[in-house]
C-alpha cells in the first residue's frame, strides 16, 4: 500500500524539493493560498477529522478555530520535541520527508494567519534540525516561504528552535516557556496557548506528524481523508514499534486497520530470540502496561485512539514498546520511575516529591529490601500523585507503576519474598 | 457580579475573583503555600485543591435542574486549584469533603518527605505556614524513610543579607515572584529540575536588590532567613512593638521585634497607604546603631578641656545658666540647629524653646542643605490631596516625577510608583538630569540639563498656554496675577526653553498636553530639583504655576509631593524649625538666621555666641567653627559633639514614643520598644528641662516679639511624648485632633504571641497582606483642600541660566546612595558590603574628551576641595554633568550644582 506520511519508504529521495514537487508537493499549499480563504482551510481540516498525533488526540481543526478573533500576531509552533521513550516517528518525517511537514506547517500557518512559525526540536536531533533547515532554505528559494508567497500577499517565515534536552519541554506550555528563554516548566491552564501562547500571543501548537497530514487533506480533500481510518480516528497513523521484536521501526497504517498482534507478530516479525510476549507499553513510558496473558483480546483490538480503553490502557503517541518474558516488570517500573523522576520539572509538589518517592520505593523493592507493605505504599503514593499535578507528566509517571502493580502483582511479591530480582539472578 | 456557593455559603464577588479570595469572604480558609495575594498565582504547590462544579447546561444552553429543582451541578472530574481558578456565576465549590482532605494530606505529606524538619533550630518555627498547615491538614505520621531523604545545601549565602537553606525550600517561587513582580529586580530564579529544583541568585553581586528582606517574610518556610536575625532568638520570645522606620521620608510602618532589650529584627507592618507589607533592606537591617557600644550613656560636661561624665542636673543647669547669661545680652546670639530626623514632639518643643523662651528665630533644620526654598510653602498650599495613594494611581492620573531618585532615596516609593504604573496604568513622566531606575516605568522619560530645571518647567507651562490647554475657569475664579505672569513668560518660548534645558520641544509639548489633559495630575519633586542651585525658588514657583494653570490641586491625586531626604523633614517644616517659618507652617515676622548664616565660614568669627545642636552634625561637613558655648544633643559623640561644652545623651526612636510626619504629610506614631540606653533621655524631655530651668524663678523681660505667656515653668510640664502631642493637637491647626489615640487607630499587632496579646489566638503569618487595606496615620490637609474659596497667586521668578560656557568645568550632580557612610549605616556590619565604593560617573563623550577610561582614577576639584575617585563611564549622566553619590568614603557634604574640574591622576 502507498505510504501517505512515510513517503520516503516509497520515494527514497523525497527530501529533495524537486522530487517532492514532482510528486505533487506544495500543490496543496498553492491551492490553499491561492484558492481558499483561511477559514476554509480550517474547516476542511475540521471536516477531515484529523486528530493530534502528539498523544492527546485533540481535533486539529477545532484547535485552530479557538484563536481569538482579531488578535495578532499569532504563532504556529510545531512540537518536534519527540522525547517520549519509544517514540521516533517525527524524527523519520523530519529527516526523510521534511517537505511534507513544512508544507503542512505552511498550510496551517495560512489557515490561522500566522506569519512566523517555529519548530521546537529536541536538542538531541541535530541531524533532523539540519534537514529541516535545509528544507526551509529550499522552500524559501522556491518562493513557498518568505514575502509575497506564490504571488499573493501572504508572508511566512519558519524558524527552527533547538531544545536543550528536557522531556517536559514537549508539554506545550513548557515548550513555550523554553522558547521564550525561560526554565522549561509548564504554565497553568487556562489560559490556553490558543489565547495566551508564545510571547503572550495566540498560538497553535501541533505535533509534527499532525502537521504532516495536513497537505493530504487539502490536496485530496477532507472527505477522502475522513474515509481513511475509523469514524472517530481518521487518517493514517505511524506506529513506533520497539523492544524485543525482530523488526523494530516505524509502521504506517490507517487507524483501526491493524491490531497489536498484527503490529508485533506480522509487521514486527514477532518476539526476538524465540521468546514469548510478556508485556506491552503502547504509549511509551507513559503507558498503562498491558498484560496480554490476562486478556488475550487486547491483542486483537484494532488500534485507534479509543480501542485500548476497555483494556485499561491508551494508545497515546503509539510508541509501542514490547517486552519478552525475560523482562522483569518491577525493573520496568523502576526504569520508568527513574525516567520520570529525572524528567519531572519540579514545579508542582506531587510530581516533584512523588516521582522521587516512587523511584526510592522501586529501588528498594527491586533490590530486595522491600516489604509487602511497600508494594501497597507504592500504589498508594502513585494514587496520591494522580489527578493533583499541574501538568499530565505527573499522571503519566503513575501509569506504569499502578498498572504493573495491578497486572503483575505477584512479580512484586516475588521480589520481596526472594529478596531481589528473579530476572537478574 | 458572579455568585458562588462555597461549602453551602453563597457570596457575590467581583468578576475575576479567585476561588481562594472568594472563600475568605465567607470565612472558609483554603490552605495555600505558593499563593500570595500580592503575587500572580502560579498553582505550583497544589495545596489549595478543591472540588469545583458549574451549573449543568442542556443542549439548549439552559441550566438543568436536579430532582429538588435546584440547578444540577456538573462537577469537574479533577480537583482544581483554588488559587488559579476564577469564579464564574453559579459555580459551586466544596472544600469540606473527604476528597479535598485527602488531597491536602497528600500534599503536606509530599512536602514533608524531603523537608529536613529541623523546626527546633529553624527561625521560621512558630510562625511557619508549613508547620501550621501540617498541624491543621497533614498526616500524623511519616511513611517516608528518613534515610531516603533528599539532601541539599543548608547554608547558601544568597547575598549579604539572606541565607538560603535549600533543604527547607518548598519551591513555591514566592521569592522569585516577589523579586520579579514587586521589586522588579530580576535577581532570583530556579535552576535544575525535579527534586533538584533549587533557588539561585542570578545577579552579581548576588541578590542585588534593595528589597531582599521581604522574601524572608513571604517565604512560607524557613528557607530564606535573615543573616542578621538568624538563630538569634525564637520568634515567640520576640516581642513586637509598632514603630515607624526612621531612615527615609517614606515612613514605612514596621514592627520592632525586641528581646533582651535589643532589636532582634524589624519586619514590616501593614499600611496600605504607605508601604503595603514591604520595607526596604535599610529599614529592616540598619538598626544596630540603637544598641551600638559607643552610644552616649551619660551627659558630658567639658572640664579642664575634657568632656567628663556629669549628672543630668549638672549638665542641664550649666546649659540653662549659660543660655540665660547670653540671652541677657542678646537672645539673637543663641542659635538652634535641629536635625530633621528628630520627632515632631522634639522639633515642636525645640522651636517653642527658641521662640517663646529664648526669644530667637535663629533656627534651622537644613544643616548641610545648600538651598533655602524646599517647597515648603507650595506643599502647604498645593500639597497632594488627602487620599492620594502613590501605590494605586491609575490611568486617570499623570504624575511628573521631577529631579528625584526614589530607588536610592525613598526606596519603597519606587516600588509603589512602579505598581501604579505597571498594575494600575498610571501615566508617569519622569524628568531628571540623568536616567534613574524609575525611568523604565515612565511613559515619557526626559533628561534635562542640570541647572536648567526651571527652563524645563517654564517650557511645559508655555506649551500648555500656547495650545490653550490651561484651565480657564479655574484661572478666572481662583488665580491671581495670571496676566502679569503670562507677560513675564513672553520671552520663554518652548523652543528657547528646549534649547536651554536640552529636552526636545516636541517632547515638552507632548508632556505638557498629557499634564493638562489628564483628569488628575500629581508632581513628585525630589532633592535634585529642590536643590537646583540658583534656581530653587524659580523651580518651586514654576511647579506651583504648573498646578495652578491646570487647576490640578485641592483633590486626591492632584498637587505636590515633596520627596524629602530625611524621615521627618516634613515635621521640621511643620513645626517651624526654620528661621522664617513658624509652627504650623506660618510665617514669622522677624526672620532669623539660617543654618548657613549661623555656621558662617571657616575664616569668619562665628555669628552665634551659643549653639544648641540637636540630632545633627554640622561639624562633619567641615568648616565648623566652635562658638563660645556649644551644646550637642545626640546618640553619639559626633564630630560636633567632640567640640561641645555640654553633650546630652538622647534616646533613639526605638527607646521612646513619638511621631514622624512622612513625605506625604502623614503623621505616624512610633512606640518605645527598648529600655533606654544608660541615662539617655528623649529629646523632648531634655528640651523641656532646659526650658523649665530657663524660666524658673526669674520672670524677666525678654526682648523680641514672640514671647507670650509661656514663661511659667508649668507650661513645660510634659509627662510623656503623648502629652506634647496633645498640646500640638490642640494648638496647631494642621495637626488638629492628631492625638496618639487618633494616630494609633488601625495600628495592629498582627501576631499576638505568648506573653503578648491573647495567647489563645493563633499566631498569624507575617506579611500575608490579607488585602484588608489597613491604613493608619493622619495626613493634614493643604490650603487648597481645606479652603474651597482660597485664591492663589501666580508668582513669577526669573530663572538664571545654567552655566554652559564650555563643557569643562562640568556641573556636579549629587546623588545619594541608600547605603552610605553615615553614622547609622556604619553601625550595621552586615550591610557594609552593600555600601558602594565612592565613584564619579561621567558621560562617555566627556570621558573621551578628557581621556578618562572606565575605572580610571581621577582627581575632582570643586569649591576649593579636591577628591580622588574612581571614574564610572556610562550612560546615566548627560554630557556636561558628573555625578557623585554623597556621603560615601570621602564624599561628604557635596554641593549640588558646583562647577567641577576632572583630570586623570
Ligand atoms: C509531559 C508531556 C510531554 C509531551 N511531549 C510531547 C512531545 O514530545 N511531542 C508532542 O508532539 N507532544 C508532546 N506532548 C503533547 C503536547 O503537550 C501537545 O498536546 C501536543 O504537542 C499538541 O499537538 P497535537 O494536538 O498535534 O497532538 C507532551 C505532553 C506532555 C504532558
Ligand atoms: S506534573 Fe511534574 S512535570 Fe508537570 S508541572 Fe508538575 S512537576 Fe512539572
Ligand atoms: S526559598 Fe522560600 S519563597 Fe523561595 S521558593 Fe523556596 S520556599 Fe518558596
Ligand atoms: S523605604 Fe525608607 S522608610 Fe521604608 S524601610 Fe526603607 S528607609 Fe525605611
Ligand atoms: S496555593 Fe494553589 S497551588 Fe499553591
Amino acid at each position: 500500500m502507498e505510504h501517505l506520511i512515510l513517503r520516503d519508504l516509497d520515494i527514497s529521495d523525497i527530501d529533495r524539493i524537486e522530487v517532492y514537487e514532482k510528486h505533487g508537493g506544495y500543490s496543496a499549499f498553492r491551492k490553499a493560498v491561492k484558492e481558499m480563504a483561511p477559514d476554509q482551510v480550517t474547516d476542511a481540516v475540521k471536516v477531515s477529522g484529523l486528530r493530534g498525533r502528539g498523544g492527546a488526540g485533540f481535533p486539529a481543526g477545532v484547535k485552530w478555530s479557538f484563536l481569538p478573533k482579531g488578535v495578532f500576531p499569532r504563532y504556529l509552533v510545531a512540537n518536534a520535541d519527540e522525547s517520549e521513550p519509544g517514540t521516533f516517528k517525527d524524527r523519520q518525517i523530519m529527516e526523510r520527508n521534511p517537505h511534507q511537514f513544512i508544507e503542512g506547517m505552511a498550510i496551517a500557518s495560512y489557515a490561522i494567519q500566522c506569519h512566523h512559525a517555529f519548530i521546537y526540536i529536541r536538542g538531541e536531533f541535530p541531524h533532523a534540525a539540519q534537514c529541516l533547515e535545509r528544507a526551509i532554505a529550499q522552500a524559501e528559494a522556491r518562493g513557498y516561504l518568505g514575502e509575497k508567497i506564490l504571488g499573493t500577499d501572504y508572508a511566512l517565515r519558519i524558524t527552527v528552535h533547538r531544545g536543550a534536552g528536557a522531556y517536559i519541554c514537549g508539554e506545550e506550555t513548557a515548550l513555550l516557556e523554553s522558547m521564550e528563554g525561560k526554565l522549561g516548566q509548564p504554565r497553568v491552564k487556562p489560559p490556553f496557548p490558543a489565547v495566551v501562547g508564545l510571547y503572550n500571543k495566540p498560538t497553535v501548537i501541533n505535533n509534527v506528524e499532525t502537521l504532516a497530514n495536513v497537505p493530504l487533506i487539502i490536496e485530496r480533500g477532507a472527505d477522502w481523508y475522513a474515509k481513511i481510518g475509523t469514524a472517530k480516528s481518521t487518517g493514517p497513523k505511524i506506529f513506533c514499534l520497539s523492544g524485543h521484536v525482530n523488526r523494530p521501526g516505524n509502521y504506517e497504517a490507517p487507524f483501526g486497520s491493524i491490531s497489536l498482534r498484527d503490529l508485533i507478530f506480522d509487521l514486527g516479525g514477532g518476539i526476538r530470540g524465540g521468546k514469548k510476549l510478556k508485556a506491552i507499553l503502547p504509549a511509551g513510558a507513559s503507558s498503562f502496561v498491558i498484560n496480554p496473558a490476562a486478556n488475550e483480546a487486547v491483542l486483537d483490538a484494532k488500534l485507534d485512539f479509543e480501542s485500548l480503553t476497555p483494556f485499561g490502557s491508551a494508545l497515546g503517541s503509539a510508541s509501542v514498546i514490547v517486552m519478552d518474558d525475560a523482562t522483569c516488570m518491577v525493573w520496568m517500573a523502576k526504569k520508568t520511575s527513574h525516567f520520570f523522576e529525572h524528567e519531572s520539572c519540579g514545579k508542582c509538589t506531587p510530581c516533584r516529591e512523588g516521582t522521587y518517592w516512587m523511584a526510592r520505593l522501586l529501588d528498594r523493592i527491586d533490590s530486595g529490601a522491600g516489604t509487602l507493605a511497600d508494594i501497597d505504599l507504592l500504589a498508594n503514593v502513585a494514587n496520591q500523585i494522580l489527578g493533583k499535578t499541574l501538568c499530565p507528566l505527573g499522571d503519566f509517571s503513575t501509569a506504569p507503576v499502578t498498572s504493573s502493580v495491578k497486572a503483575f502483582r505477584e512479580e512484586y511479591e516475588r521480589h520481596v519474598k526472594e529478596r531481589g530480582c528473579w530476572a537478574r539472578k | 457580579m458572579p455568585q458562588v456557593t462555597i461549602d453551602n455559603k453563597k457570596v457575590e464577588v467581583p468578576n475575576g475573583t479567585l476561588i481562594v479570595e472568594a472563600a475568605k469572604k465567607v470565612g472558609v480558609e483554603i490552605p495555600v503555600f505558593c499563593y500570595h495575594p500580592k503575587l500572580q498565582p502560579v498553582g505550583m504547590c497544589r495545596m489549595c485543591l478543591v472540588e469545583v462544579g458549574t451549573p449543568k447546561r442542556g443542549k439548549d444552553g439552559q441550566i438543568e435542574l436536579d430532582a429538588n429543582g435546584a440547578p444540577a451541578i456538573a462537577w469537574m472530574p479533577k480537583l482544581q486549584t483554588a488559587c488559579t481558578t476564577v469564579v464564574s456565576d453559579g459555580m459551586t465549590v466544596r472544600t469540606d469533603t473527604a476528597q479535598v482532605a485527602d488531597a491536602r494530606r497528600a500534599i503536606v505529606e509530599f512536602l514533608l518527605t524531603s523537608h529536613p524538619l529541623d523546626c527546633p533550630i529553624c527561625d521560621k518555627g512558630g510562625e511557619c505556614p508549613l508547620q501550621n498547615l501540617t498541624m491543621a491538614y497533614g498526616p500524623g505520621q511519616s511513611r517516608f524513610p528518613v534515610e531516603s531523604k533528599f539532601h541539599n545545601a543548608k547554608r547558601v549565602p544568597l547575598g549579604d543579607l539572606i541565607m538560603l537553606d535549600r533543604e527547607r525550600c518548598i519551591q513555591c517561587s514566592r521569592c522569585v515572584r516577589f523579586q520579579d513582580e514587586i521589586a522588579d529586580d530580576h535577581v532570583l530564579g530556579f535552576a535544575a529540575r525535579g527534586r533538584g529544583l533549587e533557588i539561585v541568585t542570578l545577579s552579581d553581586p548576588p541578590f542585588d536588590s534593595k528589597f531582599s528582606g521581604n522574601t524572608i517574610d513571604i517565604c512560607p518556610v524557613g528557607a530564606l532567613t535573615s543573616r542578621d536575625f538568624r538563630l538569634s532568638a525564637r520568634v515567640w520570645e520576640v516581642r513586637d512593638y509598632p514603630s515607624v522606620c526612621a531612615h527615609c521620608s517614606v515612613g514605612c510602618n514596621i514592627l520592632i521585634g525586641e528581646r533582651d532589650h535589643a532589636i532582634k529584627r524589624i519586619v514590616p507592618r501593614e499600611n496600605a497607604s504607605v508601604n503595603e507589607i514591604w520595607t526596604c533592606d535599610k529599614g529592616r537591617f540598619v538598626h544596630h546603631f540603637t544598641v551600638a557600644p559607643d552610644r552616649l550613656t551619660t551627659p558630658l560636661v567639658r572640664k579642664n578641656g575634657n568632656l567628663e561624665p556629669a549628672t543630668w542636673n549638672e549638665a542641664l543647669d550649666l546649659v540653662a545658666s549659660r543660655f540665660k547669661e547670653i540671652k541677657w545680652h542678646d537672645p539673637n546670639a543663641i542659635g538652634g540647629l535641629a536635625g530633621d530626623r528628630a520627632s515632631n514632639e522634639d522639633l515642636y518643643l525645640f522651636q517653642k524653646l527658641f521662640r517663646q523662651v529664648i526669644g530667637s528665630n535663629n533656627l534651622d533644620h537644613r544643616v548641610g542643605w545648600s538651598v533655602t526654598n524646599t517647597g515648603a510653602d507650595s506643599v502647604r498650599v498645593y500639597g497632594a490631596g488627602v487620599g492620594t495613594n502613590l501605590g494605586a494611581l491609575d490611568q486617570n492620573v499623570t504624575a511628573l516625577v521631577f529631579g528625584a531618585d526614589p530607588e536610592e532615596e525613598q526606596p519603597v516609593i519606587r516600588l509603589r510608583l512602579k505598581r501604579s504604573a505597571r498594575t494600575f496604568g498610571a501615566n508617569l513622566i519622569v524628568a531628571n538630569g540623568r536616567v534613574t531606575k524609575l525611568a523604565k516605568y515612565a511613559k515619557q522619560s526626559l533628561v534635562y540639563q542640570y541647572g536648567a530645571e526651571a527652563y524645563f518647567l517654564l517650557g511645559l507651562i508655555r506649551a500648555i498656554l500656547d495650545e490653550r490647554l490651561e484651565n480657564r475657569d479655574f484661572i478666572a475664579t481662583r488665580v491671581q496675577n495670571f496676566d502679569a505672569f503670562a507677560t513675564s513668560l513672553e520671552p520663554y518660548t518652548v523652543e528657547r526653553c528646549a534649547e536651554i534645558c536640552h529636552v526636545k520641544p516636541e517632547k515638552i509639548r507632548d508632556a505638557a498636553r498629557q499634564i493638562a489633559q489628564s483628569p488628575n495630575f500629581l508632581i513628585l519633586y525630589g532633592r535634585e530639583a529642590m536643590f537646583a542651585q540658583q534656581n530653587d525658588v524659580a523651580v518651586a514657583r514654576a511647579l506651583a504655576a504648573l498646578l495652578l494653570i491646570t487647576g490640578h490641586l485641592g483633590r486626591a491625586n492632584n498637587g505636590l509631593v515633596a520627596l524629602y531626604p530625611h524621615n521627618n523633614s516634613t515635621g521640621a517644616i511643620d513645626f517651624g524649625v526654620l528661621p522664617d517659618g513658624g509652627v504650623g507652617r506660618t510665617r514669622v515676622e522677624r526672620r532669623g538666621l539660617s543654618a548657613r548664616e549661623m555656621l558662617g565660614r571657616s575664616n569668619e568669627r562665628p555669628s552665634m555666641r551659643a549653639l544648641y545642636v540637636m540630632a545633627c552634625d554640622p561639624a562633619a561637613d567641615g568648616n565648623f567653627v566652635k562658638p563660645e558655648f556649644l551644646v550637642v544633643q545626640d546618640l553619639f559623640l559626633t564630630e560636633t559633639a567632640r567640640l561641645a561644652d555640654v553633650v546630652l545623651p538622647a534616646q533613639s526612636f526605638a527607646e521612646r514614643d513619638g511621631t514622624f510626619t512622612n513625605t506625604e504629610r502623614r503623621a505616624q506614631l512610633f512606640r518605645a520598644a527598648l529600655k533606654p540606653i544608660g541615662e539617655a533621655k528623649p529629646d523632648w524631655w531634655i528640651i523641656a528641662e532646659i526650658a523649665k530651668r530657663l524660666v524658673s524663678g526669674l520672670q524677666f523681660q525678654v526682648s523680641g516679639s514672640q514671647v507670650s505667656g509661656n514663661l511659667k515653668p508649668e507650661t513645660w510640664n510634659y509627662a510623656t511624648a503623648s502629652a506634647v502631642m496633645d498640646e500640638i493637637a490642640a494648638t496647631v491647626s494642621l495637626y488638629k485632633g492628631m492625638t496618639y489615640a487618633a494616630l494609633a487607630e488601625n495600628v495592629k499587632l498582627p501576631r499576638p504571641r505568648s506573653g503578648q496579646g491573647n495567647p489563645s489566638e493563633q499566631p498569624t503569618e507575617i506579611a500575608m497582606g490579607e488585602l484588608e487595606n489597613i491604613s493608619s496615620g493622619k495626613v493634614w490637609a493643604s490650603v487648597a483642600e481645606s479652603d474651597a474659596r482660597a485664591k492663589f497667586e501666580l508668582v513669577w521668578s526669573e530663572p538664571s541660566r545654567p552655566l554652559t560656557a564650555d563643557s569643562r568645568p562640568l556641573t556636579l550632580a549629587v546623588a545619594r546612595s541608600l547605603y552610605d557612610g553615615g553614622t547609622l549605616v556604619s553601625k550595621t556590619q552586615i550591610v557594609q558590603a552593600r555600601v558602594p565604593a565612592p565613584f564619579v560617573e561621567i558621560n562617555s563623550q566627556d570621558a573621551e574628551q578628557l581621556g578618562i577610561a572606565d575605572g580610571a582614577r581621577v582627581r575632582v576639584s570643586f569649591d576649593m576641595r579636591v577628591i580622588e575617585l574612581d571614574a564610572r563611564v556610562d550612560g546615566h549622566v548627560p554630557p556636561d554633568a558628573v555625578l557623585i553619590p554623597n556621603n560615601l568614603d570621602g564624599t561628604a557634604a557635596l554641593p549640588m550644582g558646583a562647577r567641577v574640574k576632572i583630570e586623570k591622576v
